[in-house]
């Protein structure tokens, strides 16, 4: 047979397979293997996945006071969450009563599914935590400031999703932890009945009732109400959880990378140095035309490169290892303590205390004053105060330090004595002598709606506030001494509704007291 | 910038230490893959793996037989530990049935803790091994059962006679006739279940005549009396003789007084259909001795409840511990499930739908199940702290004078204002069963009643002096316009309708000895006697407040 080509078309055949898999590495990596710093760099800004990061990284942000990792610890919980959630649909089953059985069976028999539901349960937990810890370093080192306020407004929207993907995933095991915590939940979200009915509208306008309608999708929690928060658990909120996360990620990169002092660059010579790295002195081939029509700062731009280092492999070095972290921590808690499954659910016999999972048990507590301000007010109260924070503190003393700005330090430490005591000292008050109700029992609802424990401990913060702000002539002082409060507003309640509310909500000293039921 | 890399190394290192404890923990550390490995059998082994018995119609998942390997479905003549022997021989097949129908537990749990139930939030902790026969309440319904005594004198008669010597019953007795292939006589374990035949009395004589040898040596005619307690016997044979005894002490106590039980009994007391059921972790432990077990409670409970109940109402059971265990284990038994019709045994369906009762319809029977809870198993009352002393309604100098149809209507419609409820009605007592218990007291005292020519109402005398009487002598007891006090309500309709004037104006005469009821014929040092014309003003009196108040 003739040849064709210059070359035997099978023997070519042969070599092209023979040099598949090297050309299929070739291909995937099209710089070649990235071994030096500069084909690293080209390899980091080229992957789809990789290119979030920066080129270059700053020492800055590598040192680990910086930001502790929470940010990557909170992404590191919420991939476990949807590693072990996805593996656990496999089984699950969301209807009444068969929704447990296919808990026990996950638990009993599912090849180490008891592992992974464990693991899915204690990371939502930790998700829950990293992402409040993360909020507070990202306060405390006034690293909302200037570029960064929308995201740190995006941040805000990822933990209100990342709660009600907590929330919604709390009802799934269908037990009786998870029916009564939800039908709390699904009371709180109808709290705006509390304001309605004192004016005698309910009837015409029922905000609350709706509310409470369009989350249980019936009047009690049932299939509906299931199969609602199931849909919304495993594929709405993880959507739009993502889409956030995706903004979140790219403007940390298009706001300038992490926030850091003006003299980091002098901080960090002063430190001592464990190694050299040598510096970007070839001219880089990356032109900045395109960066040029990009609006704002962009991180190379005007600044020198000095004190930066190849994201690959250092920052992902710092990113994998917290991310390998917060695994190892997940998997200890899931090797040590099982998942909670109480009961089968059983509408017939209330828990006493229903308790709604441990975050809103502050929200819980302040329910327990005034529904409708411990479910909708404060809340409300808290979430536009924390979004407006970088809109209302333009300053620029302090950026990137810990606990920076006026004050510093030392407010933050009044501000939590202040904080600590006030929680402590009206929730005292409330519990040994009661509040107007019990004084005076034909009083109107509305005016316990507007003075109950919660909205004076809301007042006194926003006093104290108001008074370092004057104090220190300064907007960041007062939002030192806000955030402070409400963090220890916020732990005070969480632990008195966690650990000393007992039946019918009245206070206990340890569950050892509490009267049969 | 080293630290970083160390970091990863080190938490890498650490997950993966971490997820290979987890392997190892899940592929070897399983109790059920450690019995499953014990265990030895000639046939072999089948894999090592989860086994489990399904019955979706039963809702029956166990997963129990993963270590209990003998009882599993296939598998037999396993040898090794004790966890693996087979199941004694049942009646129900374990594998369609499953093991939690019978004995509680967590059935789709693998691990012994879970499976057993002895967990946190598990509510249906499986029945210790000496109360196993409670299970059988989960589906069934003893019919018929008869008092405490009668059934014991029941078995004592099917013993007495020898009846063990061909019979078998519940794995005891019976002789093997290898000539004749099987037993002497059929195995009655069932009786109550099956039915027998009816006429079993003339066969065996017939065959004690014709045959001759051990039969005419062994067979003697049996007596009326005893033929009727062989009956009581034969139909209660159920397969699960001791928790039919226990259950005649539950009728012997009177329970039902203040307790429904599917549908029948008293409504002061809640409904024990599923008293079985308790939830252990809805229980206070704290006033029980010994561990956390439903049955420990439930015990002291019947002991002394206020000390577990908090306010609770119910009156101590003063019984001895045999007594209280048998209780114990009755109510443990009380745990109905629903069931698909499939599965509804026979009796269920007598009892539930047709309204065949559970108790024998004797009076001593239906005294010891409604009444005896109150009125004392002797029928002479009881006084109980707190409470209203209950009358001693067997009393022979009450029954001397008590008109029948008094008896009847009280039983029938109760005392208004007392304790005592009217139980004519769909889940208390029918009209020939409130004759039956009538008789029973009669019996009881063995006092038959007087006769009475006399007109029902014939009294017809001063109610001013009877009111002026009432207030200076009985007034004390009987409270102002007979409201009641310390003595009974005299006001009450129902006594008054029931009460004929002969009862009345004989009780005042005569007292009623052992009572605070003295008779007003005799003078006492604190008070004069009353003349026949006095007793019959003050019966006046009474009858003018008829009209009244109840």
């Amino acid at each position: 047979m003739p040849a064709i080509g210059t070359k035997d078309a099978l023997t070519e055949f042969r070599e092209n397979l023979r040099a598949a898999p090297k050309r299929i590495l070739e291909t995937a990596f099209r710089t070649g293997l990235p071994t030096t710093d500069r084909s690293r760099s080209t390899f980091v800004f080229g992957n789809v996945f990789l290119h979030l990061h920066s080129v270059r990284t700053h020492r800055w942000s590598l040192r680990w006071l910086t930001t502790a990792g929470l940010g990557i610890a909170t992404l590191a919980a919420f991939l476990i969450t949807l590693v072990t959630g996805v593996l656990l649909m496999f089984y699950y089953k969301p209807y009444p009563e068969v929704a447990y059985q296919s808990i026990k069976d996950i638990h009993f028999v599912v090849p180490t599914g008891r592992f992974i539901r464990n693991l899915h349960r204690w990371a939502a937990n930790v998700m829950v935590v990293t992402v409040i810890l993360h909020m507070a370093r990202v306060f405390y080192t006034a690293a909302y400031r200037r570029p960064r306020e929308y995201n740190w407004l995006i941040g805000i929207a990822l933990l209100v999703v990342t709660l009600a993907l907590s929330f919604t995933g709390y009802l799934l095991p269908w037990d009786q932890l998870a029916y009564w915590a939800i039908t709390i939940g699904a009371n709180i979200a109808q709290s705006p009945r509390e304001v309605t009915d004192a004016l005698g509208i309910t009837e015409w306008f029922d905000p609350g009732g709706l509310q409470r309608l369009l989350l249980l999708g019936s009047d009690t929690v049932g299939e509906e109400a299931l199969i609602r928060f199931y849909l919304l658990h495993v594929m709405l909120l993880p959507l739009v959880l993502a889409a956030l996360l995706a903004v979140h990620f790219w403007r940390v990169r298009k706001d300038g990378g992490l926030a850091r002092p003006d003299d980091a660059d002098d901080i960090l010579a002063r430190e001592r140095r464990e190694e050299t790295y040598p510096v970007f002195t070839e001219q880089p081939q990356k032109t900045y035309h395109l960066a040029a029509i990009v609006r704002g700062r962009t991180p190379a731009v005007g600044r020198g490169p000095e004190n930066t280092v190849p994201s690959m492999p250092h920052l992902f070095y710092a990113e994998f290892g917290v991310l390998m972290l917060t695994v190892a921590v997940c998997l200890l808690l899931s090797l040590l303590w099982d998942a909670p499954l109480k009961e089968l659910a059983n509408p017939n016999v209330p828990e006493n205390p229903a308790k709604a999972p441990w975050y809103f048990l502050g929200l819980q507590e302040m329910v327990s004053f005034s529904a409708f301000m411990g479910g909708i007010g404060v809340p409300t109260i808290v979430l536009i105060g924390l979004g407006l924070i970088p809109y209302l503190d333009r300053e620029a003393e302090g950026t990137g330090r810990w606990f920076g700005g006026p004050g510093g330090w030392p407010l933050v430490r009044l501000s939590l004595l202040f904080g600590f005591a006030a929680a402590l000292g009206v929730e005292a008050f409330a519990i040994r002598f009661g509040w107007l109700r019990e004084w005076f029992p034909n009083i109107h609802q509305l005016a316990i709606t507007v003075f109950n424990p919660g909205t004076v401990l809301t007042a006194l913060y926003a006093a104290f506030s108001i008074w370092a702000m004057k104090r220190h002539n300064s907007t960041r002082a007062g939002a030192l001494a806000l955030f402070t409060c409400f963090l220890c507003g916020f732990t005070v309640l969480t632990v008195i509704g966690t650990y000393f509310r007992g039946p019918n909500w009245e206070f206990f000293w340890s569950p050892a007291d509490w009267p049969g039921h | 910038m080293k630290k970083n890399k160390y970091l990863l190394l080190l938490s890498s290192l650490v997950t993966l230490v971490l997820l290979a404890a987890a392997a190892i923990e899940e592929n070897f550390f399983r109790e059920w893959r450690r019995i499953q490995r014990s265990a030895r059998s000639d046939s072999g082994i089948a894999a090592l793996q989860l086994r489990q018995i399904v019955n979706p119609s039963l809702k029956v998942a166990d997963r129990c037989v993963s270590c209990h390997l003998g009882m599993a479905p296939g598998e037999s003549l396993v040898r090794g530990a004790d966890v693996l022997r087979p199941h004694k021989p049942v009646v129900h097949d374990p594998s369609e049935f499953g093991c939690t129908i019978c004995h509680g537990g967590q059935g789709q749990a693998t691990f012994k803790e879970d499976a057993h139930g002895q967990v946190e939030f598990w509510p249906e902790p499986m029945l210790p091994r000496e109360m196993s026969w409670a299970g059988c309440g989960s589906c069934h319904v003893a019919l018929g059962v008869p008092s405490q005594t009668t059934l014991r004198r029941a078995e004592l008669a099917f013993e007495r006679l020898d009846c063990y010597a061909c019979h078998r019953v519940d794995s005891r007795g019976g002789t093997i006739r290898p000539d004749r292939g099987g037993m002497e006589g059929p195995d009655l374990s069932f009786t109550g279940l099956r039915g027998w035949d009816g006429a079993w009395h003339e066969k065996h004589a017939k065959k004690a005549a014709s045959e001759g040898g051990a039969w005419r040596k062994s067979f003697s005619p049996v007596s009326e009396e005893d033929q009727r307690l062989l009956e009581v016997f034969l139909r209660t044979r159920v397969g699960a003789s001791s928790l039919v005894r226990a259950k005649s002490v539950f009728l012997s106590a009177g329970c039902l007084g203040c307790h429904r039980v599917n549908g029948v009994g008293g409504d002061d007391g809640p409904e024990l259909n599923a008293a079985g059921l308790k939830d252990p972790g809805r229980l206070i432990f704290a006033g029980v001795p010994g561990g956390r077990q439903v049955s420990a409670w439930m015990a002291e409970h019947l002991r002394s409840p206020v000390s577990v109940v908090a306010g609770s109402l119910m009156p101590p059971v003063l019984l001895p511990e045999e007594d209280i265990r048998q209780l114990t284990f009755f109510t443990m038994s009380l745990r109905a499930r629903e069931l698909p019709d499939r599965y509804l045994p026979r009796d269920r369906v007598r009892a539930v739908r047709f309204g065949e009762r559970e108790f024998s319809t004797d009076g001593e029977t239906l005294y010891g199940a409604f009444c005896a809870g109150c009125h004392g198993s002797d029928g002479m009352g009881r006084r109980l702290p707190g409470l209203i002393s209950f009358p001693s309604v067997a009393h022979p100098d009450f029954l001397a004078i008590a008109p029948e149809e008094l008896m009847q209507r009280t039983i029938e419609e109760g005392r208004p204002g007392r304790r005592m409820p009217g139980w004519l009605k769909p889940e208390g007592l029918r009209p020939e069963e409130i004759r039956t218990v009538v008789a029973h007291l009669r019996r009881l005292g063995g006092v038959a009643p007087e006769p009475d020519p006399r007109p029902r109402r014939w009294v017809s005398s001063d109610v001013e002096l009877g009111r002026r009487l009432f207030e200076s002598y009985c007034r004390g007891c009987h409270g102002p316009e007979g409201r009641g006090g310390e003595g009974p309500a005299l006001n009450n309709k129902v006594l008054l309708a029931g009460a004929t004037d002969t009862y009345l104006v004989e009780t005042i005469r005569r007292g009623r000895r052992g009572t605070a009821m003295g008779g007003f014929a005799e003078p006492t040092p604190v008070r004069p006697a009353l003349s026949q014309a006095e007793i019959e003003a003050i019966v006046s009196f009474l009858r003018s407040l008829e009209g009244g108040s109840s």
